[in-house]
C-alpha cells in the first residue's frame, strides 16, 4: 500500500520536471505510449505507470523499476503523445537521478545494461567513435561472460562487419573536451 | 355518395422495395367507394401534394386516404394539402403501410402487399364515418406562473417579462437566488457567482412585469392550458414588507440563535433573519419554529427595536389566487444525504463535509471568511481529499445516474483550495472525468497541471481516523495499487437529488415524475422543456441534474415556449377530443379516475326534462383533453366517444377486413 498526504511538496516530481524540462502533470494517463512502446511488455511498470508514480512522488518505487533502463529512447511514444511529453527524455532523466543517488533495481539485466552504457560512453570518450570489437570484448569481460556470442565472430569478421582496426576520428580531442565540460557541468549543478 | 381518393406512396425505396405498389393501387380501385387511386414516388413532396389537391377538385372527392408512412410523420402535411384544396383537413385518413407493413415484412413481399391493401381497405372504411372537425379555440390568460426563484426561475421570469407578459414568481424561501447564491466561483471561467447572479435578482424585484412572491408556496392548480387558476400560500413572515427598510436592527438584537441553512449550518443565524446580505427582497422574516415570542409569548425585542413598527406577531398565513395561462416549474435540486456511506464515517467524523459546505467555506462572503477550516478544531487543512461520485453511479447505496456537475466543481474546488491555501494539496478520487462542455476539458487540465491536484482513479473504500487525521483508502487504478491518503479534510461530492417534496408538487400540478422525483419532460429529445400536460414547462435541475449554462439555456427555451403559447389571444387546439353523451352517462366517474390529464370533471344536470331532481354526469374539458381515449375504453355505458376515432369509425375498420 502506498501512503500519501504526509508531505505536501512533491520533491521527486519537481526534480524530474527540472531535469527533463517537461511537466509530468501534463500526463492524463491515456496509455498511448504503452501501446506504442516496443519494449513496454518487458518493463516492470509501463511508461504510463511511471508517469503516475512520479506524480504520486514514489521515488524509490520508480528507481527500483527496470522501465527506464529498458527504454530504447526510440521516441515512438513521444511522437504520438497527445500531451507532447518527451517521454524518452523523462526516462533518461530518472536514469541519471537514480545513478546520482546510487539506487539500482534488483533486475540483474539492468546491471548489464548499465555496463553497456558505461563502456559505450567510454569508447566515444576515448576514440571519438565506437570501436566495436573492443566494445564487445570489454562487455564480455566485464559481464563475466567471455564467450557470449562468440560463435558469430568468424562469420562477422570474414564479412567485414567488424573491422579489426579502429579508425580514429579527426576531432577526437574536441570530443574528449566535450566530455570534460559535461562532467564539470554535472558537478556544478 | 362517398367519393374516396387513395394516394399510395413509394417512399423512395422504403415502401416500393417490399410492397408491390401498383398492385396495391389496382386493389384499391376495386373498392366500391374509391373513385380515384394513384401512386407516386414521394407523396409528401410538393408535386405529390399537388396531385392530391388537383384530384380533390377534378374528381370531386369527399374523403382522402393516403397510404404512406406513419401519421406521426406526415399527417399534418397532408391535412394541410386538404385545407389548401378547400377540404376539411380532418377528412384525411392515413394508412401506415411503411412502419406497419413494408418495414416489418421485408422478407415476404406478397404478404406485405396484401397487408398494405388491407390497411387501405380499413382506412377507406373508416373514412366513411369521418366527420368534418374544426380546431377548438381556447381563450388565453396571458400571465405566467414561475415556481422557484433559483437561477432557472429567475432567467425564465426575466425572459418572459421582457416580452411584456406578466409573471408571478413564487419562491418558498425568504429570498430568491437559490443554490447559485451559495456558490463562490463558477466553472469554467471562475467568475464570481454572486457578481453574475445578484444583478439578475435585483432585475426581478424591480421588473414592472414581475410580481415577486417570496416566502410563498403553491397550494393548488386548477384549470387547463391558457386558463389555470392557482392558489398560493403566502407564509406569515411577521414582518410588514411594505414598511420594513431592511435596516437589520431586529436581527442584530434577536437573542435566539439557529443553525444557518444558507451556510449549511456552519454558523448561526437569528430567529428573525434575512438569509444573506444580498438577499432579494432584503427584508427579514421570523422563523416561527424558533422565535420565543411566537412560541412562549416572551421576548418581543425585535418589535421594540424596530423604528418603523414593522413587526407584527399576529400575522397569519394568507392564501391568494391568481389567474394564469402557463406554469414554469423551476424548483431546482437538493443534495443527496450521504448517510448510507458508513464506511466513510459520515456523521462520525466532523472533518468530512459535503461539497456545498466547502463551497460556503471558500466563499468570500462565507462563514469562515473565504478560508476552508476543519470543523473539528478550526485549523486550516493542508491535505484535502475530494471524493467524487458519492451516491452517484452507485446502485447499491445511492442512485444510478451521473450527477453531471461534480467532476467540474471538484476540479474548481481543487483550484479554489489552492488559491486560498497556497501550501495545500488536493487529492481527487474519481471514476471518470466527465468534462463535456465548452471550455470544460481545458478547465480540468488547469486543475491537473497548474493546481497540480493529484487525480487518483478509484472509489474510496474506507475512511478511518488516525490521531487527528483522516486516513482515506482507495485504489489508484492507474498503477494498480492501493493508496492511503493522510487527510486533514475530506470533501464529499454528493449526488444531485430532487427535493423531497418535488413529487408532491408534481402530483399537485398533475405532471409526471421519475422514480427519484425529477419531473418528466414530454419527450427526452424533441420536447425537453414541455411536460405531458399542456401549458406546464420545466426549467433547470427539477428535470435532471444540470450546470448553470445549461439551466439558463433551458430557462430561456421555456420562456420562448411560454411566449409562443401566448402569441395569440386564443389558442387553437386539435379537435380530436372526447365528448360525453349525457343520456348514457351513469355518473360512475371511472373516467375521472383514469384520465391522465385531469380533463374530466363532473357536473350536475336535471334528472329529466324539467325535473327538479338532479344527477351527476361526466364533463370533459376540451381545453385539457389530449384525445388519448382512456375514458372511452373505461366507460361502461359507452357514453363517451372520441372525435376522429368514434366507435363507428373503429367498427367500420374492423368489419372491412
Amino acid at each position: 500500500m502506498i501512503a500519501l498526504g504526509q508531505q505536501i511538496e512533491n520533491k521527486f516530481l519537481v526534480a524530474v520536471n527540472k531535469k527533463s524540462s517537461n511537466n509530468i502533470l501534463d500526463c492524463y494517463q491515456c496509455g498511448k505510449c504503452v501501446s506504442t512502446c516496443p519494449v513496454s511488455s518487458f518493463m516492470d511498470f509501463s511508461p504510463r505507470e511511471i508517469m503516475q508514480m512520479i506524480k504520486l512522488g514514489l521515488k524509490e518505487e520508480t528507481y527500483m523499476a527496470n522501465s527506464m533502463w529498458f527504454c530504447l529512447t526510440c521516441a515512438a511514444c513521444s511522437g504520438r503523445c497527445p500531451r507532447e511529453i518527451d517521454i524518452p527524455r523523462v526516462m533518461e532523466s530518472i536514469r541519471h537521478l537514480a545513478i546520482a543517488e546510487n539506487i539500482n533495481p534488483d533486475d540483474p539485466r539492468v546491471k548489464n545494461i548499465r555496463k553497456f552504457h558505461e563502456i559505450f560512453l567510454d569508447m566515444i570518450k576515448r576514440y571519438g567513435r565506437n570501436y566495436e570489437l573492443r566494445m564487445m570484448a570489454e562487455f564480455n569481460i566485464r559481464t563475466r561472460n567471455l564467450f557470449k556470442d562468440i560463435h558469430l565472430a568468424p562469420k562477422a569478421l570474414l564479412k567485414g562487419k567488424i573491422p579489426i582496426g579502429n579508425e580514429k576520428v579527426k576531432s577526437a580531442k574536441a570530443i574528449k573536451r566535450m566530455f570534460e565540460i559535461a562532467e564539470k557541468l554535472e558537478k556544478t549543478q | 355518395m362517398a367519393r374516396v381518393g387513395v394516394f399510395v406512396c413509394f417512399c423512395g425505396a422504403n415502401i416500393a422495395d417490399f410492397v408491390d405498389v401498383p398492385a396495391v393501387v389496382e386493389e384499391a380501385k376495386k373498392i366500391k367507394e374509391v373513385k380515384y387511386a394513384i401512386d407516386y414516388k414521394y407523396m409528401c413532396s410538393d408535386p405529390g401534394q399537388g396531385m392530391i389537391r388537383d384530384a380533390i377538385v377534378a374528381h370531386r372527392l369527399t374523403s382522402i386516404v393516403v397510404a404512406a408512412c406513419s401519421p406521426r410523420m406526415h399527417e399534418k402535411t397532408f391535412r394541410k394539402a386538404l385545407s389548401d384544396a378547400g377540404m376539411n383537413p380532418y377528412l384525411l385518413e392515413v394508412a401506415n403501410i411503411r412502419e406497419h407493413s413494408s418495414w416489418v415484412h421485408q422478407k415476404d413481399k406478397k404478404a406485405a402487399t396484401e397487408k398494405s391493401s388491407d390497411l387501405i381497405r380499413m382506412a377507406v372504411a373508416k373514412s366513411m364515418a369521418n366527420e368534418q372537425l374544426h380546431e377548438i379555440s381556447v381563450p388565453v390568460t396571458k400571465r405566467a406562473l414561475v415556481i422557484g426563484g433559483g437561477i432557472a426561475g429567475i432567467q425564465a421570469a426575466l425572459d418572459i417579462a421582457d416580452a411584456r407578459i406578466p409573471v408571478v414568481l413564487v419562491e418558498k424561501s425568504p429570498s430568491i437566488g437559490g443554490k447559485m447564491a451559495q456558490l463562490d466561483e463558477t466553472f469554467p471561467t471562475l467568475d464570481c457567482s454572486q457578481c453574475i447572479l445578484t444583478p439578475k435578482m435585483v432585475d426581478v424585484a424591480s421588473h414592472p412585469y414581475i410580481e415577486l412572491l417570496p416566502y410563498s408556496e403553491v397550494l393548488e392548480l386548477d384549470g387547463y392550458v391558457g386558463n389555470y387558476k392557482v392558489k398560493i400560500k403566502r407564509k406569515a413572515s411577521y414582518v410588514n414588507f411594505d414598511t420594513c427598510t431592511g435596516c437589520g436592527a431586529c436581527w442584530q438584537k434577536c437573542p435566539v440563535k439557529v443553525p444557518n441553512e444558507f451556510n449549511m449550518g456552519i454558523d448561526k443565524r437569528k430567529a428573525i433573519y434575512s438569509p444573506f446580505p444580498q438577499a432579494v427582497p432584503n427584508k427579514p422574516v421570523i422563523d416561527a419554529e424558533h422565535c420565543t415570542m411566537l412560541i412562549k409569548g416572551k421576548c418581543g425585542i425585535c418589535a421594540k427595536v424596530c423604528e418603523k413598527g414593522s413587526i407584527d406577531y399576529t400575522m397569519q398565513d394568507e392564501i391568494i389566487e391568481r389567474e394564469i395561462g402557463a406554469v414554469v416549474v423551476a424548483t431546482g435540486y437538493d443534495l443527496w444525504d450521504p448517510k448510507p456511506y458508513e464506511e466513510y464515517g459520515v456523521g462520525r467524523y466532523k472533518d468530512i463535509i459535503t461539497s456545498l459546505e466547502f463551497e460556503r467555506m471558500v466563499s468570500a462572503s462565507g462563514p469562515t471568511g473565504g478560508v476552508p477550516v476543519r470543523p473539528s478544531d478550526g485549523k486550516i487543512p493542508k491535505s484535502v481529499v475530494f471524493i467524487k461520485c458519492v451516491g452517484s453511479r452507485d446502485e447499491a447505496k445511492g442512485i444510478e445516474y451521473c450527477s453531471k456537475i461534480c467532476c467540474m466543481y471538484t476540479a474548481k474546488h481543487a483550484m479554489l483550495l489552492h488559491h486560498k491555501v497556497h501550501d495545500s494539496h488536493a487529492y481527487i478520487f474519481y471514476m471518470d472525468i466527465r468534462a463535456a462542455g465548452k471550455g470544460y476539458e481545458e478547465f480540468v487540465k488547469r486543475a491537473q497541471v497548474e493546481t497540480a491536484a493529484t487525480y487518483l482513479r478509484g472509489r474510496v473504500s474506507k475512511i478511518y481516523k488516525k490521531g487527528d487525521k483522516l486516513m482515506v483508502r482507495g485504489e489508484d487504478a492507474q498503477i494498480g495499487q492501493v493508496v492511503e491518503v493522510e487527510a486533514d479534510l475530506v470533501v464529499l461530492a454528493t449526488a444531485v437529488y430532487p427535493y423531497k417534496d418535488n413529487s408532491d408538487l408534481a402530483r399537485l400540478l398533475g405532471i409526471s415524475y421519475d422514480k427519484y422525483g425529477f419531473l418528466s419532460e414530454a419527450h427526452p429529445k424533441l420536447r425537453p422543456v414541455e411536460t405531458a400536460k399542456a401549458g406546464i414547462f420545466l426549467a433547470g435541475c427539477t428535470q435532471a441534474p444540470k450546470d448553470i449554462p445549461e439551466t439558463v439555456a433551458q430557462a430561456s427555451a421555456t420562456a420562448a415556449k411560454v411566449c409562443g403559447l401566448f402569441a395569440g389571444d386564443t389558442m387553437l387546439k386539435d379537435p380530436m377530443v372526447s365528448t360525453v353523451n349525457t343520456d348514457y352517462c351513469t355518473g360512475c366517474q371511472n373516467c375521472v379516475t383514469v384520465c391522465p390529464y385531469q380533463a374530466i370533471i363532473t357536473e350536475e344536470i336535471p334528472l329529466g326534462h324539467g325535473s327538479k331532481e338532479i344527477r351527476t354526469v361526466a364533463k370533459i374539458n376540451e381545453g385539457v383533453c389530449q384525445g388519448c381515449g382512456s375514458c372511452v375504453a373505461i366507460c361502461r355505458s359507452m357514453a363517451i366517444d372520441l372525435a376522429g376515432f368514434t366507435d363507428m369509425q373503429i367498427i367500420n375498420e374492423i368489419v372491412s377486413i
